[in-house]
């Protein structure tokens, strides 16, 4: 091999070689110094990865753009997620009754408070005496206003969430005294608790 | 004495971030783009050697995944996703600002213009010692886009050259070629970059 047929086969071999080429390599200095220069150039890129950080325009950017389109919202300060409550031992199963039960007195009080509101509407005031009477199609009807975008997420949204429900009670009715199957139905009923308030936080804007 | 009582005060795993973030968590939103601004922000500077592109595209990649998140279903790695991703904006942009994906020199055969020079056999002088990160970044920086999208591509994001071939839109061989030159190239250009900077040393 010479150094026109060694430069020629440089873009095809990654590593090594044929013998041939390694005694090129040998014997020809300025060969040799090419290839380490290649290695070397390709050994130092890798050190250039997610080395820079963009500045904060960035996220103040993401955050006023992800607001319009009503994809997030503000976080509550202080306000527990759902990873917070795994100590709090029996006493916990009251966090997500309560907030369904909030939450299905405040879509029941918003209704009644709504101008206008239709007979229809009016009649189908939300029972709060068992948090699993708040029926998907209150939330529907909570952001029955939105962009088709916005309806589809939460359409999503609540089939994850309902599927996950469902799961969960399954796995509780099996094993009643399953702690962890306890904490995933708390955490599911948790999640969709948190989707309703979203719906609520939707339709207000 | 009774201990106090801590709140749990455990980092949240990404694949809860993205749970929160499906249900419009603002708070989720910012500590996954926290969490993988560096490597798309890098990754999109490099491809176009300009701050305030790669600021505009890193956004865009973030929105466009932040869109999409209430579709991601884990089955691929989210850093995977999302770099992807992040090629796929980068890209998009250089086809919308013309400049060619992969070097237009594959296809030209004679033209010269921005490939290194064939010194074969020559007695040229090796780069000698290691490579300064700032002096390839600068290097990086001035290789013509063709190049530059391969060899950021491969040699810094590590993308292997059937990938590269499927994202960039042309052959393994073409990808394979491209790097080789861009890396020729880069030597060029460092050679260059350390002989000024003896020049000036000695008349210093």
């Amino acid at each position: 091999m010479n150094c026109v047929e060694l430069h020629q086969s440089l873009a095809e071999v990654e590593d090594g070689g044929s013998v041939e080429r390694l005694a090129h390599l040998r014997a020809c200095p300025a060969c040799s110094a090419l290839v380490r220069d290649l290695n070397q150039i390709a050994a130092a890129a890798s050190r250039l990865q997610a080395a820079d950080e963009p500045s904060p325009r960035v996220w103040n950017s993401i955050e006023v753009a992800l607001r319009q389109e009503g994809l997030i919202r503000l976080q509550r300060a202080g306000r527990p997620l759902i990873t917070t409550f795994s100590r709090w031992g029996a006493a916990r199963w009251l966090v997500p009754a309560a907030a369904m039960l909030l939450l299905a007195l405040g879509i029941s009080v918003r209704r009644e408070l709504r101008p206008n509101p239709s007979a229809q509407q009016a009649s189908v005031a939300v029972p709060v005496a068992n948090p699993s009477d708040l029926n998907d199609d209150d939330l529907r009807q909570e952001i029955a206003n939105n962009t088709p975008e916005i309806k589809t997420l939460y359409e999503e949204n609540l089939r994850q969430v309902n599927d996950s429900i469902r799961d969960a009670q399954g796995v509780v009715d099996e094993t009643p005294n399953d702690e962890d199957a306890r904490r995933s139905l708390m955490d599911a009923y948790q999640q969709k608790a948190m989707l309703f308030e979203l719906a609520m936080d939707h339709s207000a804007e | 004495m009774t201990e106090p009582r801590h709140q749990q005060t455990t980092e949240p795993s990404e694949a809860e971030l993205i749970e929160r973030a499906k249900l419009g968590d603002a708070v989720a939103f910012q500590a996954l783009y926290d969490k993988h601004k560096r490597r798309v922000y890098s990754l999109c500077l490099r491809m176009t050697a300009n701050t305030a592109e790669a600021e505009d595209l890193a956004q865009e990649a973030f929105l466009q995944l932040f869109r999409k998140i209430a579709t991601f279903r884990g089955e691929s790695a989210f850093s995977t996703w999302l770099h992807r991703l992040s090629v796929n904006v980068v890209l998009m942009h250089l086809r919308k600002k013309s400049l060619p994906v992969v070097s237009l020199e594959e296809t030209t055969q004679g033209t010269e213009e921005d490939s290194p020079k064939r010194d074969f056999g020559a007695d040229d002088i090796a780069l000698a010692g290691s490579i300064d990160r700032m002096q390839l970044q600068r290097a990086v920086d001035n290789l013509p886009p063709g190049y530059r999208t391969i060899f950021v591509l491969h040699d810094i994001e590590g993308y292997e050259h059937n990938e590269i071939a499927k994202i960039a839109g042309c052959s393994i061989g073409n990808s394979k070629s491209q790097l080789h030159k861009a890396r020729m190239k880069l030597r060029d250009l460092l050679k260059m970059n350390r002989a000024e900077k003896a020049t000036k040393s000695r008349v210093g």
